[in-house]
């Protein structure tokens, strides 16, 4: 219990840090929000008047020191969207959670963001889905056919994914299975659950295809280790089946740094995959990013870093939960 | 309608590569790139009236902020404000004149300093309520009211207590006068003869009264104007939906029963599905898809080139070391070969010579300047650093920096002007930024020496690009958009002069002799125009591309019929016998 609230509590840390790191960088960066909100055309005077009307003629500290009063404050417990002082906030009782108004969309980021999450989490589990299954499947099949014209093929198909462009791999799949066989469709989200299935078929196999060979490669070669110890030999020696052996003798040990890595893929991918997202027009937190980024949007852009890094911060604490159910030794 | 679409140039960037690989693969693995046959030729000849109904489904690689038309100003939600909004008058298809539309008729003052709009009475907004005289000045009021982050209200700076308003000292817009049910009157502080254009935008136009006095950022996506199509639904960062508004004043239309936007669609997916028939019309064609559609027989006839309303150079900042020299602006100005930039992208890039684009009236196609290498070398020895082409010795010693966007064409144009401009001695460096970074970069005092430009029109209007771009009224330590901080007392007076002139000849050779004084000196050295080529579908009628407005679709109709009738018959086909061929040499290949 006490190792759990100190990793909470450490937490907490790496996510201020990285919000204040993130804050004074987005300052930094070269470029002029207040352009990017009224577009190249806009006349000077009424850039000034944007400026001022948004309080982006403020000091860093300033601005630092307003984002963190609002972002976890205290207010009416009721809907916040009726009271213009608080049209921001998402509330929980009377506590507010306030990450501002985006500058381009001029709605509340915090609504923006969890329009967004479900889309993301959703592609994000459909993907790794599709690598840790496959990846899996075909790492362990090699490794228990070494030396075979099977595993060969499974190492080249390995490097090639590996190296293939996400994007080029997405056209690929979308003008085969979308436009030429008419499967799947080109691109969108859906509105049911079956249409949502349906449509993110695509994008999860464009990240799974490419994750699944950094899987199929550790697989192999963890399962290869595995299947030289003493512990397998003596089960096989036994009488136990391959099958048996296998599923529970050497996959449970290679679950292991499996579930690191997971941990750490579900982070990124929650974070947004960037590439995919905009090809497949799957309405993500990556899409929203990247136009946060290339817009100046500060305040989606803090937004969807402060996702992303409680996602990276809680899948990370999870693995590290994970670890002592999967090896006992870890609970000393 | 206006501006360079900052996230176009990123979506292009992001989709051009991508849709170039796969091509390649195509080419590589033996397959010449193709187009799909066009859906329901036969509706070419489509016997009596026009059909209604249907949904027409348009895309765009880009998303749209807001559809509150006091604060959406970029050429996406100009497609789609053309259907929410009903504006006071319009543009016609040609860009050169007005016609009515919720205004029957206008009259100007002999002084120009008034003029007098009167309303047609069955004109209606989506909410049923009349479109009255006092909804046409509470709508303008509301996008220059100083709360609301409209970029550009300043156009209406010559009404009359403009000032007053903006500062919050006058509740209400002097220079806006209701005199009746369904007459008003503007009053301007000088003649302006951009009164028209800026009224014929859709910040100016009437929005229902539940938009209420001041800007609130949730009409946004509850728009309601008194246009041809009402909204139904947005689905952010998807799609937008509207339906045909039925109480449109002209009842009989529009024909379509609604149009579909779909957002942030890259331009290779909205090309496989036009091909499919999931798209009606196509905007965001690629180069090469261009090329293809357009080296097709069997799309001949169904596609078309937008007139330019984009003029792109150099700038060469007056202000500061070298460029205060007049003799190496003209140098900067001749050494450039137009011709040699068209040839990066054959058909979308066109030469340019004159700061007014070919679709703004006004632009004069006579040569302005001009590539001539014996002039650039003649300018460079009068400016004091001649240079020997033989020997490479001279030119001007000191290496420059130039600013180019480092998204879209910008850095490729920037590596050719580098090149041509090392021919006369000039050695630059080039220095590629982000777009935001860029435009607040460039526009700060004593920042660059030169750099990359473009600008679009806001307006059908010469003064729309001189005095942004070129008159010393716009010269600011910061957010300038006269990134030359060029400033000249005769051509600043011609300026001031022309805006005031109301007759349209006189007003020409105003900006016809602005316009020499801009050739002398060259702040500026044009480069280009940018031109885009639409494709629609042989089903979708009535469809001409408007010299100013993109894709304006709101009065086009459907032959359903025939759509149906393509596409079950594409379906039965094999999939080679419904590509028809775009053979031959890849654009600018050898």
């Amino acid at each position: 219990m006490t190792r759990l609230v100190q990793r909470l509590v450490w937490s907490v840390f790496v996510l201020w840090c990285v919000i204040t790191g993130s804050f004074v960088v987005n300052f930094g960066l070269p470029g002029d929000p207040v352009r990017a909100i009224a577009g190249p055309q806009a006349r000077p005077a009424d850039l000034q008047a944007i400026r001022e009307q948004m309080g982006l003629d403020q000091s860093l500290r300033v601005q630092y020191v307003l984002f963190l009063k609002r972002l976890v404050h205290t207010g009416p417990a009721h809907d916040a969207a009726a009271d213009k002082a608080h049209r921001s906030c998402k509330t929980l009782g009377p506590l507010h959670f306030d990450l501002g108004m985006s500058y381009q969309q001029r709605r509340p980021v915090l609504t923006l963001l969890l329009e967004k999450l479900p889309a993301t989490l959703l592609l994000a589990v459909a993907a790794l889905l599709v690598q840790v299954s496959l990846g899996v499947a075909t790492g362990t099949l090699a490794a228990l056919h070494r030396g075979t014209f099977f595993d060969y093929g499974v190492i080249i198909t390995v490097l090639l994914l590996i190296s293939m462009p996400t994007f080029l791999l997405g056209i690929g799949l979308q003008y085969l299975f979308a436009y030429y066989l008419h499967w799947l469709p080109l691109d969108g989200d859906g509105k049911t659950f079956f249409e949502k299935l349906r449509h993110v078929a695509l994008p999860a196999m464009t990240l799974g295809f490419f994750g699944a060979a950094y899987y199929t490669r550790i697989v192999r070669d963890e399962v290869l280790s595995q299947l030289n110890q003493d512990h397998v030999r003596t089960a096989r020696a036994k009488g136990a089946s391959l099958l048996r052996t296998t599923l529970v003798h050497v996959l449970r040990n290679v679950s292991l740094p499996l579930v690191t890595l997971v941990g750490l893929e579900l982070g990124g991918l929650v974070g947004g995959a960037i590439v995919t997202e905009q090809l497949f027009r799957w309405p993500g937190l990556g899409r929203l990013s990247i136009d946060a980024v290339m817009e100046r949007d500060g305040p989606v852009l803090m937004g969807t870093v402060l996702v992303a890094s409680v996602a990276v911060v809680l899948a990370n604490l999870l693995v590290d939960l994970s670890y002592s159910l999967l090896d006992p030794r870890t609970r000393r | 309608m206006p501006s360079l679409s900052r996230r176009l140039a990123n979506w292009s960037a992001l989709c051009r590569g991508p849709q170039m690989l796969f091509w390649l693969a195509l080419s590589l693995a033996g397959c010449h790139p193709t187009v799909s046959n066009p859906l329901g030729v036969e509706s070419d000849h489509h016997p009596g009236p026009p059909l209604r109904g249907g949904m027409l489904r348009i895309a765009t690689s880009s998303d749209i902020r807001s559809l509150d038309s006091a604060v959406a100003f970029d050429e996406t939600a100009a497609v789609l404000e053309q259907l929410v909004y009903a504006k006071l008058l319009d543009f016609s298809t040609a860009g050169d004149t007005f016609v009515p539309e919720l205004a029957e008729r206008w009259e100007a003052s002999f002084d120009g300093l008034r003029y007098d709009f009167f309303l047609r009475e069955d004109a209606r907004f989506h909410d049923g309520n009349p479109v009255l005289a006092r909804d046409v000045k509470r709508s303008l009021e509301r996008t220059i009211h100083p709360d609301t982050p409209c970029p550009v209200k300043s156009f209406y700076e010559r009404l009359v207590g403009y000032s007053d308003y903006v500062k919050r000292k006058a509740p209400h817009l002097e220079g806006i006068e209701v005199t009746g049910t369904y007459s008003l009157r503007f009053r301007l502080t000088e003649p302006d003869a951009t009164l028209l254009s800026v009224l014929a935008l859709p910040i100016a136009a009437p929005v229902c009264p539940s938009a209420g006095t001041t800007y609130d950022p949730a009409f946004s996506t509850h728009a309601c104007g008194a246009g041809p199509f009402r909204l139904r639904q947005w689905d952010q960062g998807r799609e937008v939906h509207f339906e045909r508004f039925d109480g449109y004043y002209r009842p009989e239309l529009p024909y379509l029963d609604g149009v579909t936007v779909s957002l942030v669609v890259p331009p290779f997916t909205q090309r496989l599905k036009f091909e499919r028939g999931e798209l009606d019309h196509f905007r965001d064609v690629s180069d090469l898809d261009a090329w293809l559609f357009r080296r097709s027989p069997a799309w001949a006839g169904r596609g078309g080139w937008e007139q330019p309303r984009s003029v792109f150079g150099i700038f060469l900042n007056t202000e500061s070391v070298p460029f205060r020299n007049r003799e190496l602006r003209r140098a900067v100005a001749s050494a450039i070969n137009r011709d040699e930039l068209a040839a990066l992208k054959p058909g979308s890039i066109q030469p340019a010579s004159r700061i007014i684009p070919p679709g703004i009236p006004g632009h004069d196609p006579t040569p302005g300047q001009r590539f001539d290498y014996a002039a650039a070398l003649e300018h460079m020895r009068s400016a004091g650093f001649p240079y020997s082409p033989a020997t490479h010795q001279g030119g001007y010693p000191h290496e420059l920096t130039l600013l180019a966007p480092s998204d879209g064409f910008g850095a490729q144009a920037g590596e050719l002007f580098q090149q041509q401009l090392a021919r006369i001695g000039i050695r630059i460096r080039i220095r590629a930024l982000r777009w935001s970074a860029f435009l607040a970069e460039s526009a700060r005092r004593g920042q660059a020496t030169l750099g990359i430009e473009g600008w679009g029109a806001d307006y059908p209007d010469a003064s729309d690009f001189f005095e942004p771009l070129l008159s010393s009224q716009s010269i600011a330590d910061e957010d300038t958009s006269n990134r030359a901080f060029f400033s000249n007392s005769e051509f600043d007076r011609l300026l001031l002069e022309a805006r005031r002139e109301t007759d349209h000849q006189k007003r020409r050779e105003l900006y016809r002799r602005a316009e020499q004084i801009f050739l002398d000196e060259a702040p500026w050295a044009v480069t280009h125009y940018v031109k885009k080529w639409e494709v629609w579908q042989p089903y979708l009628h009535e469809y001409s591309v408007h010299a100013l407005l993109p894709q304006h679709v709101a009065f086009t109709w459907l032959d359903l019929p025939a759509k149906s009738r393509a596409l079950a018959l594409r379906h039965a086909l094999p999939f080679s016998l419904t590509r028809v061929a775009g053979y031959g040499k890849l654009p600018g290949g050898s």
